[in-house]
């Protein structure tokens, strides 16, 4: 064991770290695994059993943070930030799911708190370790898409993912709905590939106090390509595309949700559309969240940076605030009831 | 003051009835909504709406109790699995005799006369008898309940619709891409009993259950009192992906044939096994052969031994509304055993009853709620 490997606490015992994050600190060398905090310590106890992981169990991760030198933090989102700033606050790192906050300037004060601390705060935001995310940035930088016209980007499905503490589907816990949760992400991804959204138009479905399960955003970035168009539609109800198109005058780029690994670029050569998978030969197998947290690792080591900081995190945040302040409500004129029983106020009942 | 200034409580508000109904009154102004939800995950329509969610399951009585609080009235669409449908229903009921409660609507089905009700089932006082389906007996059993607390106080309100379908119906989306996998057949010419109620007229009804006192202690078949019938649900749908060609045709006696022939084939998973153990017709030609019978009898017994979270979990897999129709390599297609019981009925349920005492009108006709499945459908990426 090496003398320096990291101790690390993973916060929040739920559905994401039970496949991922835990699997990823187990299978790290650098990283030592000293807690699984949980306000549900059943839940954390049968997670460390079901690994045969040795190691500390708490409902509270402040008694142990001076035993640490860097966290998970994969809470529920209304405890991101103020989690994420409270152990900033100890002197530890921390890696923290996405959404880093539910508003932008909670975001932003974590990243400034990071700052202030000389400590590393990096946000999960695993599709970046996919490796169709570096070959889109290489095969855009080529031109080999020629100059871009427009992306589309749909994402969509009946909702299944197996929340342990169920705080998906509260506004409070989650702050919104598959904007925050799926938009974030792809955000985060085109934002990193087009630069700075210059203009938007944003329409979803909550009908009120509630949270959205389909939105649409219409975009335009101005960045290192120009002026570049897309729309994002993401939805927890209906099954979409699952892909992301971005089309060039001469050629399209395609990132399947199937094989986020690969690139499928399609161009028209003599009259016949040929289309053509790109790879990393040499991308190693592990998973997305193993390589988040090795760059969290050798970033805390000095050694790299994080992909994904605080400041890029606020960033997507504050146009998912502004997006959700400017909603207009997606028409659904199948749910519009002709005026009769429905609409008549109620009468009294004996 | 109005219904609608008091608590609602749904049960079942995360299946495609519980969840319009939970639309509907939102759009009705209904100031305080309240849905149980168990399976959280699968809360995703009912989320976008300014209601409460309410952790719960209908076998847990506490969670129900701190469900109901202060509901004045409750619509009961839950079912649970399959010993949760009666069993569930009870216990929302001792709940509800503790409550203040003022209606309490149950939402039952046309399929307690079984999925092909006999000839005379046409009316609502039609005699009921055992079917050897788990889900229809469970409804029924659960109908007797209501009853049972009708007669004790309880203002209760049964309501049988049949084919509910609308935006979100599996119903739709199923056959919408079993069309597209050429996998649906017509069965005996697609003259069977459909049935149809717009998700929308059966709301009316449920909201008309609670305003009209008339109704308590009535039970009321629910459809939109058109005599649709399966060829005509299926080809709407073939219009909308604008298929043109004849469908396969294929005949009960075929298709049951064809089950007798080859038990292996749907008796080999504990999934396929979910679905004949609800089907009594396929279950007694299973029945007759030795090696099926040991292998469903096994099965039906490890079912039953299994704990109540499992069989809830199968049954989830499983379904209520039937799976997709089985396709053969040469073309020649099957459909599987619930979807053969489901479209060869020859009844038509009579509104006449909901009529007089509810007052109620089927406002939305299948044309029109065909054509609102329709634009859903567009907009859902399904056309």
């Amino acid at each position: 064991m090496r003398p320096d490997k990291i101790r690390l606490g993973i916060l929040g015992c739920g559905t994401i770290t039970r496949l991922e994050h835990l699997p990823a600190a187990l299978a790290h060398p650098d990283v030592d695994l000293i807690a699984l905090v949980d306000s549900n310590t059943d839940r954390a106890h049968a997670l460390a059993q079901s690994r045969s992981v040795q190691c500390r169990v708490s409902a509270d991760y402040r008694p142990l943070i001076s035993q640490l030198d860097a966290v998970v933090n994969a809470l529920p989102n209304s405890l991101h930030a103020p989690v994420t700033l409270d152990v900033l606050r100890a002197g530890v790192h921390v890696l923290c799911e996405k959404p880093l906050a539910i508003k932008a300037s909670d975001a932003e004060a974590c990243a400034a708190m990071a700052e202030e601390q000389g400590l590393v705060l990096a946000v999960g935001m695993n599709r970046r370790f996919a490796a169709s995310h570096k070959l889109m940035r290489l095969v855009l930088d080529e031109g080999a898409l020629g100059s871009l016209k427009s992306y589309r980007c749909d994402y969509g499905g009946a909702f299944d993912w197996k929340s342990a503490s169920g705080f998906y589907f509260s506004k409070a816990l989650a702050g919104g709905g598959s904007m925050i949760d799926l938009g974030v992400h792809l955000l985060d991804s085109l934002i990193d590939w087009f630069g700075p959204v210059s203009k938007f138009s944003y329409q979803d479905d909550n009908w009120g106090s509630g949270i959205e399960a389909n939105a649409i955003l219409e975009l335009q970035h101005s960045g290192h390509y120009g002026l570049v168009e897309g729309r994002i539609q993401v939805s927890r109800t209906f099954p979409l595309q699952n892909r992301l198109l971005v089309r060039g005058r001469e050629a399209e780029a395609e990132v399947n949700a199937d094989d986020h690994d690969a690139l499928i670029v399609r161009r028209v050569i003599g009259g016949e559309q040929v289309s053509q998978t790109l790879r990393l030969p040499n991308f190693p197998k592990t998973s997305s969240f193993y390589k988040q947290l090795d760059n969290f690792v050798q970033s805390i080591r000095g050694t790299q940076k994080p992909e994904v900081n605080g400041k890029q995190a606020a960033l997507v945040l504050q146009l998912i605030e502004d997006a959700y302040a400017n909603a207009r409500r997606i028409p659904e004129p199948w749910s519009e009831i002709p005026a009769g029983i429905a609409t008549q106020p109620g009468k009294v009942m004996a | 003051m109005s219904w609608l200034d008091g608590t609602v409580l749904v049960t079942g508000a995360t299946g495609f009835i519980g969840g319009r109904i939970c639309e509907r009154l939102v759009q009705a102004g209904a100031r305080r909504v309240r849905a149980l939800v168990h399976s959280m995950h699968r809360a995703a329509r009912i989320a976008r709406l300014p209601i409460e969610l309410c952790s719960g399951n209908l076998l847990e009585t506490d969670s129900l109790r701190q469900a109901l609080a202060d509901s004045t009235v409750v619509i009961h669409c839950g079912l649970g699995s399959a010993r949760g449908i009666v069993r569930g229903t009870e216990n929302l009921l001792s709940v509800c005799r503790e409550g203040k409660v003022k209606r309490f609507v149950h939402m039952s089905t046309a399929a307690v006369y079984g999925l092909t009700p006999p000839p005379g089932s046409e009316v609502e006082d039609a005699p009921l008898r055992l079917t050897g389906d788990g889900y229809c007996d469970n409804k029924w059993r659960a109908e007797r309940a209501v009853l049972r607390a009708g007669q004790r106080g309880l203002p209760v309100v049964i309501l049988r619709p049949s084919i509910v379908y609308g935006p979100y119906s599996a119903w739709s989306t199923r056959l919408i891409a079993d069309l597209r996998e050429h996998r649906v057949a017509l069965i005996d010419g697609g003259k069977g009993a459909c049935n149809t109620t717009y998700v929308d007229n059966l709301v009316d009804a449920v909201f008309a259950s609670i305003t009209n006192d008339r109704a308590v202690g009535n039970t009321f078949f629910i459809t939109d009192g058109e005599a649709i019938t399966w060829k005509d649900f299926i080809r709407v749908h073939m219009a909308m992906l604008g298929l043109k060609e004849e469908l396969p045709q294929v005949s009960k006696q075929e298709a049951a044939a064809y089950y007798r022939n080859r038990p292996g084939v749907v008796a080999g998973s504990v999934k396929a096994a979910g679905r004949i153990l609800r089907s009594r017709e396929l279950r007694q030609l299973l029945l007759q052969i030795p090696a099926a019978e040991r292998t469903l009898s096994a099965l039906w017994g490890r079912m039953q031994s299994l704990p109540e979270e499992k069989q809830q979990s199968i049954r989830s897999r499983v379904g209520v509304l039937p799976k997709s129709q089985v396709a053969l390599k040469n073309g020649f297609v099957i459909p599987d055993e619930i979807t053969l019981a489901t479209q060869t009925g020859t009844v038509f349920f009579s509104i006449e009853k909901a009529r007089k005492i509810l007052d109620y009108r089927p406002r939305i006709l299948f044309t029109q709620g065909a054509a609102l499945v329709e634009q859903w459908l567009r907009f859902a990426n399904y056309l």
